[in-house]
C-alpha cells in the first residue's frame, strides 16, 4: 500500500481528457458534448441504461471509432486513433466482456498470450515457459488472484476471475488506462464482487479506470467520478463527494420514470 | 446485491492478504494419474494398447516383427497426414483437397522428370523437381488459407473447391500429357539413386543378425519400467524434508543385493540356482523400495478408525469379485480349448471360451479394485490387503493360463506380462502403506516425474526397437523367419510426430494455433496475427501431402491419377479419433498419430485375424463412436475434476 501513496504526483495524473465529444451515425446523434477525465489511481464510472451511448463511448475511447466534434486528449496531447491497436499503444487497454479469453486454453497461455517470452534453442526460438508460468502466476497474485496451478484452463475459472486475468493481462502489459465494459452484468452477486475488489486493486496500483455499468449499486461503493449517460447526452459529471448513491440511482434511472416505477412497484406488492 | 456488503468487499480488497489470497478450497489436487488423464491423447493411447492387444491375440502374425511392419507401414502415410490435418484442426479448420494433394504432388513431380519425348514431361533433374514441387504444393496451402481469410467461407466449402480443381487437373493432365491414368516412372529422373534411398529405403530384419538381441530387449524393458514407477513415486508421495539417512544405506544396500542377484541369474543354467537367486533378487529389491520410500518420502499418517459401513461394503465387492473371477476359471476349465465348433452367428467354442474367461476376470478386478476403492476411507492396512489379494489373483490366474492355454505365446509372453504387472501393482501397494500421499502441488517433483518418464518409455521402446529390427542365430537355425522388412517412411512418420509436438507445445506459433481455433477473435484482440496462422497451418497441411507423395512416388514408381482422392476422411477420423476436437481449440498432434496407429492396425488386424475385410469399415466406424464417447466423456471428468 506504502508504495502506491508514496507516489503522489503520478497519483494526480490526468492520462484521459474528453472534451465536448460528439458521435454522429448519418442523422442519428449517437454521443453529444461528452466531457469528463481520468486521472491515474482513480476510477470513472460511466453508467447509463441500455441505448444511452455507453458502447458509442468505449468504442471512441478504444480507436474501434473516430470522434466527430469535440477533443481527445491523452497526456496531455491531443490524439485520434487509427485502429484499437493504436489506442492500445497509446496505454488504453479495453477489456470486453466475452471475447478476452481463449476457454480452453491454460491460464498462463492466455496470460501470455500475442506476446509470449521466449529464448533461443539453437535455431529456433521456444516459448519460455518456466518464465511464463512464474510471471504469470506472480501478476495474478498481485491482483489478488492465487492461481495454483497454471496449467488451468480459463474456461474452468469462474466469470469473475477470467475477467481479473483479463485486467492482470492488460496491467501487465503496460496500460495506463483500463476500460471495463459492463464486466459485472453477466454475473452473479459473488462473482460481481469478485471483479469489484479488482477494480479496486487495479485503482490501488495506479491505473486510470473507466467502469462502465448500468448498475449504480456496483458502481458508487468503487468509484471516484460518475458520469451518467442518457439518449448521448450526459447529465452530469460528478465527483464522489458532489452527489450521494441516492441522487445517482434517481439520476441513472431518469427520476421522474424510477418515481414512477416505484408507484407501479407498491401498488402491486399492495394487491398481493 | 446491497450496498453495505459491496462496500464491505470493496474495503476488503485494500486489505492485500485477506478475501481473494485465502486459498482456493475449489481447486483440489491432482494425483499424477489423474493429471494423465486430463491430456488429449490419453483415450486413444488406451485404445491403442487395447486393439493392439486384442489382435495380438486373436492372430498369429499380428504380434510378429513381420506383421508390425506391415501395420506400421500403413500407419506411416496415414499418420503423417493425421499429424498435419490434427495441427490444422486445432486451428479450427479443415482441408479436403489434403487426400488428393498426396497423388498430386507425386504426380507433378514424375511429369516434371520425365524425359522430353513423344509422351511428354519436362526432363529435370530430381534435385531441381523435388524444391519445384515442395514450392507448388506450399502454393496450393496458401491458396487455401488466403481464399479461407479472405473470404470468411467456412474452409469446408473452400478446400471442397480446390479438391475437386485437383482431383480433376490430376486426371485431366494425366490423361493430355502422359495419355494414360497411370503416370511413371519416376526412376527416369537424375539424383533418382540418392533420393529412394531418402524417401523408400528399407531395413531387412533376415539381413541383420545380433545375438544378444533379448539381453538388450528384456534389460531395456525392465529398466524402462523401473523410471516409469520411479516417476509416479516421485509424482504422487512427498518429498520428505530430511536428507541422507539410515534408509538411504537400506535403499543401496537393498539395490546392491537385487541387482547382484539379477545379474547371476543370467550367468547359469540351472534351475533351482536360478530360482534361489530369483528370490534373493525379489528380496533385495522388496529391500531397496522400502529404504528409498522411507528416505525419500515423509511416512504415511495414523490412518483413522474404521469405518464399519465403507469396511461392510468393501467386503462385499471382494466377495463378488473372487466370485466373478472363480467363474472365468471354472468356464475356461469346462470349456474345450481346442473345440472350432460353431455355438451360435461366426462363435465357436474356443471363442466363447475366451470371451467369458477375458469379461469374467476382468469384470471380476473391476470389483477388486473397487473394494480397495471402498476401503479407501477405512485405514491403510485394509486398503493394502485388499491390494494384495489383487496381486494374489493376477498371479493365480497367470499360472492357470501357463498350465491351461493351447496357445504357446500366452503360456510364454502374456504369462511373464501379467506377473510383471503383479509384481508392479505390489511395489506399488508396499510403498503406498508406508508413505504419504502428496496433497499439494510441487511443481519441481512434477518435472522431475516427467523427466523420468520420458527416460523410461524411451528406453522402453529403445528395447522393443531392437527386437523388431534384428534376428538371431537362434531364430534363424529355429526356421520359420518371416522377412520382415521395415519403411524408412516409418522414421518419416515419427520425425514430423516428433517436429508438431514440440512446435504445437513449446513454440509461439503452437500456442496461436490453439488460440485461432478456440477463440479466433479474442487472438486478434491481443495481437496474434490470425489470418496469417490459419495460412501457415494450411501451408503445413501441404506440405505434409508433399512428403506422402514422395513417399508414394518413390515407393510405387508409378503412381495412378486417382492416388490419395477419399483418404482425407480417413486423416480426419483419425485426427478425431486421436482426440482432437472438431471444432478447434482443443487437441494434440501426438493424438493425430495415435489415430493413425488404431487405424492402420485394425486395417491390418482384421484379414491377420482370418476375418474378411469387408467388415473393416463397420469396425472402423465402431471404433470411431466409440472414441468420440470417450474422448468427451474423459474430457469432461477432466475438466470436473479441475473445478
Amino acid at each position: 500500500m506504502t508504495d502506491f501513496t508514496s507516489d503522489s504526483t503520478a497519483t494526480a495524473a490526468t492520462l484521459v481528457e474528453v472534451r465536448g465529444i460528439s458521435k454522429y451515425y448519418g442523422n442519428i446523434i449517437a454521443l453529444s458534448d461528452i466531457t469528463t477525465e481520468v486521472k491515474s489511481g482513480t476510477v470513472t464510472c460511466v453508467l447509463g441504461d441500455n441505448g444511452a451511448g455507453k458502447s458509442t463511448f468505449i468504442k471512441i475511447l478504444s480507436g474501434v471509432h473516430h470522434h466527430d466534434d469535440g477533443e481527445l486528449i491523452v497526456e496531455g496531447a491531443p490524439v485520434r486513433f487509427s485502429s484499437p491497436r493504436d489506442a492500445r499503444d497509446h496505454g488504453i487497454a479495453t477489456v470486453y466482456q466475452d471475447l478476452a479469453m481463449v476457454p480452453l486454453m491454460s491460464v498462463w497461455r492466455n496470460f501470455w498470450l500475442g506476446s509470449e517470452p521466449t529464448r533461443r534453442f539453437g535455431p529456433i526460438k521456444i516459448v519460455d515457459q518456466s518464465k511464463a508460468k512464474d510471471i504469470a502466476v506472480e501478476e495474478l497474485a498481485k491482483m489478488g488472484i492465487d492461481i495454483r496451478d497454471p496449467e488451468q484452463p480459463v474456461g474452468t475459472l469462474s466469470g469473475g476471475e477470467r475477467q481479473s486475468v483479463a485486467i492482470a493481462r492488460a496491467a501487465y502489459f503496460g496500460a495506463k488506462v483500463l476500460i471495463l465494459d459492463e464486466p459485472t452484468s453477466a454475473l452473479g452477486v459473488k462473482q460481481s464482487g469478485v471483479v469489484l475488489r479488482y477494480i479496486v486493486e487495479a485503482r490501488r496500483r495506479n491505473l486510470g479506470v473507466i467502469f462502465i455499468t448500468h448498475n449504480p449499486n456496483h458502481a458508487w461503493p468503487v468509484g471516484d467520478r460518475f458520469m451518467i449517460l442518457n439518449r448521448g447526452r450526459s447529465l452530469g459529471d460528478f465527483a464522489k463527494d458532489e452527489i450521494t448513491q441516492a441522487e445517482l440511482t434517481q439520476l441513472m434511472a431518469g427520476g421522474a420514470e424510477l418515481e414512477q416505477l416505484q408507484h407501479e412497484l407498491s401498488e402491486a406488492t399492495a394487491d398481493t | 446485491m446491497n450496498q453495505e456488503t459491496t462496500t464491505e468487499i470493496a474495503e476488503k480488497a485494500d486489505d492485500p492478504g485477506s478475501g481473494a489470497n485465502a486459498t482456493d478450497e475449489r481447486l483440489s489436487h491432482r494425483g499424477p494419474f489423474q493429471r494423465l488423464l486430463t491430456s488429449p491423447e490419453i483415450g486413444a493411447l488406451i485404445g491403442a494398447v487395447a486393439i493392439w492387444a486384442f489382435f495380438w491375440a486373436v492372430s498369429v502374425p499380428f504380434g510378429t516383427a513381420g506383421g508390425t511392419a506391415n501395420w506400421l507401414d500403413v500407419a506411416a502415410t496415414l499418420g503423417i497426414m493425421a499429424v498435419v490435418v490434427s495441427m490444422l484442426m486445432i486451428g479450427g479448420e479443415f482441408d479436403l483437397s489434403s487426400g488428393a494433394m498426396t497423388g498430386a504432388t507425386g504426380i507433378l513431380v514424375i511429369m516434371l522428370v520425365k524425359d522430353i519425348g513423344e509422351l511428354g514431361g519436362a526432363g529435370l533433374n530430381l534435385w531441381i523437381a523435388l524444391p519445384l514441387s515442395f514450392l507448388a504444393a506450399l502454393g496450393v496451402g496458401w491458396f487455401n488459407g488466403t481464399m479461407v481469410e479472405r473470404t470468411s467461407l467456412p474452409s469446408f466449402i473452400v478446400t471442397l473447391g480446390t479438391f475437386f480443381v485437383v482431383r480433376g487437373a490430376k486426371l485431366g493432365f494425366s490423361k493430355l500429357i502422359v495419355d494414360n491414368v497411370q503416370v511413371g516412372r519416376i526412376d527416369e529422373g537424375a539424383g533418382y539413386e540418392f533420393w529412394v534411398k531418402v524417401f523408400a529405403s528399407t531395413w531387412t530384419r533376415t539381413e541383420h543378425q545380433f545375438d544378444n538381441r533379448d539381453v538388450f530387449y528384456n534389460q531395456f524393458l525392465l529398466a524402462g519400467l523401473v523410471f516409469i514407477a520411479l516417476a509416479f513415486f516421485e509424482m504422487n508421495f512427498r518429498r520428505s524434508r530430511t536428507g541422507f539417512s539410515v534408509w538411504t544405506g537400506v535403499a543401496l544396500v537393498g539395490a546392491v543385493i537385487g541387482l547382484g542377484a539379477y545379474a547371476g541369474m543370467h550367468s547359469t543354467d540351472g534351475t533351482s540356482i536360478n530360482w534361489i537367486l530369483a528370490i534373493v533378487a525379489a528380496a533385495g529389491a522388496l529391500i531397496g523400495i522400502v529404504g528409498w520410500a522411507r528416505w525419500r518420502y515423509d511416512a504415511a499418517e495414523p490412518a483413522a478408525e474404521a469405518d464399519a459401513g465403507s469396511m461392510a461394503v468393501a467386503g462385499r465387492y471382494t466377495l463378488i469379485g473372487l466370485a466373478l473371477v472363480g467363474a472365468a476359471v471354472l468356464f475356461a476349465w469346462w470349456l474345450d480349448s481346442t473345440s472350432e465348433r460353431t455355438v451360435a452367428f461366426l462363435i465357436t467354442i474356443q471363442g466363447l471360451r475366451a470371451m467369458l474367461f477375458v469379461s469374467l476376470f476382468v469384470i471380476g478386478l473391476v470389483y477388486l479394485s473397487r473394494a480397495a476403492g471402498a476401503a479407501g476411507r477405512a485405514p491403510n492396512r485394509n486398503v493394502f490387503g485388499i491390494q494384495m489379494l489383487i496381486v494374489a489373483v493376477i498371479v493365480a490366474v497367470a499360472f492357470f493360463i501357463q498350465i491351461e492355454s493351447a496357445s504357446r505365446k500366452f503360456r510364454t509372453e502374456f504369462f511373464s506380462v501379467m506377473l510383471l504387472i503383479a509384481l508392479l501393482f505390489a511395489v506399488w501397494s508396499v510403498v503406498s502403506l508406508i508413505s504419504a500421499e502428496r496433497r499439494t502441488p510441487d511443481p519441481a517433483a512434477d518435472a522431475w516425474g516427467r523427466r523420468l518418464v520420458l527416460v523410461g518409455v524411451l528406453l522402453a521402446i529403445a528395447g522393443v526397437v531392437i527386437r523388431l529390427l534384428f534376428t538371431t542365430t537362434a531364430e534363424i537355425e529355429a526356421g520359420g523367419v518371416p522377412p520382415a522388412s521395415f519403411s524408412v517412411r516409418i522414421l518419416w512418420f515419427l520425425l514430423v510426430t516428433i517436429i508438431a509436438v514440440f512446435t504445437l507445445g513449446r513454440t509461439r506459433f503452437g500456442s496461436w494455433a490453439f488460440a485461432v481455433g478456440g477463440n479466433k477473435e479474442a487472438a486478434r484482440q491481443v495481437g496474434v496475427p490470425a489470418a496469417r496462422t490459419k495460412t501457415q497451418l494450411f501451408m503445413i497441411v501441404s506440405a505434409g501431402a508433399w512428403l506422402v507423395g514422395m513417399l508414394l512416388a518413390f515407393r510405387l514408381n508409378s503412381l495412378q491419377a486417382s492416388t490419395g482422392d477419399g483418404l482425407e476422411f480417413e486423416y480426419i477420423i483419425a485426427a478425431v479419433v486421436g482426440g482432437n476436437l472438431l471444432t478447434g481449440g482443443y487437441g494434440s498432434a501426438a493424438g493425430g498419430a495415435i489415430g493413425a496407429l488404431i487405424m492402420a492396425m485394425s486395417a491390418q488386424g482384421i484379414p491377420f485375424a482370418g476375418w474378411n475385410s469387408d467388415w473393416r469399415f463397420v469396425f472402423l466406424g465402431v471404433i470411431l463412436l466409440l472414441a468420440v464417447i470417450a474422448n468427451n466423456l474423459i474430457r469432461a471428468r477432466a475438466e470436473a475434476s479441475r473445478r
